[in-house]
């Protein structure tokens, strides 16, 4: 096979692969926040509902809740039929939202609890409104402490799009998988690691940057 | 003459503990008052209600003749934020935010509570920082300062809001001793400069030169009050006596 269309074919996928990773990672990153406070509110059951959901999908693997978004939800008794999604890229894009939401929501909970009390104490005397408090003074200091674990789970991220796969949709590592079972050649994989490599090291090189520009 | 801030009947329990039982005082204007008394006395408990970070049980509170609490019963958020504003507190942590400047420190809760312009904003920041002596560090982080510079910081960024009462809470007790003269200083002109302040200090040469008025608290209770020479010199109480014997013994 030339050497060019492997090197198309790997393009491709890898193209996939970057707009899952892009729709995802910010979507998800703000669904975290919402669910964080969600399960941090004083109303008791909106608090109970977002523990549920962090439970669940943490509790699950995210392959399994992809399968389900996609095939299963035809199956829930009177409004399945409703809900059923056709697009398989709108599936996998949900599911991962969905699954990333719960990681960030606890890794932000962990960062909000390591802000010193005090922050709280002195924002109120100085007469800030909550939102202010959170927007200007809590936050900024949760994503600080937040920011190795905010990296690590992004550059899972990047790799866990290759679950996509399971959905039929050809993504970088698929359609290095088809070349190495067509062409009986193992080169394939390893231009799908260099890949893969560069696809992280971006991210990676980024919030080392963040880390250094928040290291207050 | 209207007092600037006026205590009534204070009450407070955390569970079966009680930390205030009907505590009453008044700050006029440009007093200096200083409560002092054993750790666990209800003095920080006390400082603390009045700015509302403690909710009493009952009792009222006003500043400036406007009302936080009345017997016991609180009112309504804006008028609780209403009379606080009027209030400012020092921290014994100084509780700076470490991810901004001191300059932005200084400026955040104008530009965002009061929407003040922010040339007057800036000017203010300018002078506050010159009256505590560190005009030069405007824009450092908290982490580049040493303690005592914190809590001036600290200080001028509690007059930022021109409050009417400034509340201390025990400032220099996380100090090293050879910061704590920084800080006192600092204190210590804003009391020439007529500021009204209440102040929890373990410093009893504080007490003794700058405020006018000492008070002294145990158990939940002022057992006694009056200016620095009384108390100092003549305590009438046995527990005030020996407090101050066993405090000044360790000075």
């Amino acid at each position: 096979m030339d050497f060019s269309v492997m090197f198309q074919q790997l393009c491709k996928g890898s193209l996939v692969t970057m707009q899952l990773f892009i729709i995802v990672l910010p979507l998800s990153l703000i669904l975290g926040i919402l669910v964080m406070l969600g399960a941090r509110c004083s109303i008791k059951p909106i608090r109970w509902f977002f523990e549920f959901y962090i439970y669940i999908l943490r509790g699950t693997p995210l392959l399994l809740q992809m399968l389900i978004l996609f095939y299963g939800l035809y199956y829930i008794p009177g409004i399945g039929p409703h809900l059923v999604i056709t697009s398989r890229s709108f599936a996998c894009t949900l599911a991962f939202t969905l699954n990333y939401a719960a990681y960030f929501a606890e890794i932000f909970r962990g960062g909000l609890l390591a802000v010193d009390p005090g922050q709280y104490e002195a924002s109120k005397v100085l007469g800030l409104s909550k939102s202010q408090m959170y927007l200007h003074v809590v936050f900024p200091q949760m994503f600080r402490v937040a920011l190795p674990s905010t990296a690590n789970e992004t550059i899972t991220l990047v790799k866990d799009t290759s679950l996509i796969f399971a959905l039929g949709i050809e993504e970088l590592l698929q359609n290095a998988t088809n070349i190495v079972n067509s062409q009986a050649t193992f080169v394939p994989y390893i231009f799908a690691a260099i890949f893969y490599l560069v696809l992280t090291t971006i991210p990676s090189v980024i919030f080392k940057k963040l880390e250094k520009k928040f290291d207050f | 003459m209207m007092s600037v801030l006026k205590a009534k009947n204070l009450k407070k329990s955390f569970g079966d503990l009680c930390v205030l039982r009907d505590i009453s005082f008044e700050v006029e204007k440009g007093e200096v008052v200083a409560v002092i008394g054993p750790s666990g006395g209800g003095k920080s408990t006390l400082l603390r209600s009045l700015i509302d970070l403690e909710k009493i049980d009952g009792g009222s509170i006003w500043i400036d003749g406007d009302p936080l609490v009345e017997n016991g019963i609180y009112c309504k958020p804006a008028k609780i934020a209403a009379a606080t504003a009027k209030t400012g507190m020092v921290f014994q942590h100084f509780n700076l935010f470490p991810h901004l400047t001191v300059r932005k420190n200084l400026e955040l809760a104008p530009k965002l509570v009061k929407k003040q312009d922010s040339k007057i904003t800036a000017d203010d920041c300018t002078r506050y920082l010159n009256k505590v002596g560190l005009s030069e560090k405007a824009n450092s982080y908290p982490r580049e300062l040493s303690g005592g510079q914190k809590q001036r910081v600290a200080i001028a960024r509690a007059l930022m809001m021109h409050p009417d009462i400034l509340l201390f809470d025990e400032p220099t007790s996380a100090l090293d001793p050879e910061l704590t003269v920084e800080v006192l200083d600092t204190m210590k002109q804003l009391a020439r400069d007529s500021m009204t302040m209440i102040v929890v200090t373990h410093e009893m040469s504080f007490a003794r030169e700058v405020a006018n008025k000492v008070i002294f608290m145990d158990q939940g209770v002022i057992l006694e009050e009056g200016p620095p020479e009384q108390i100092f010199s003549n305590p009438t109480q046995p527990r005030t006596k020996e407090f101050l014997n066993s405090i000044l013994k360790g000075q």
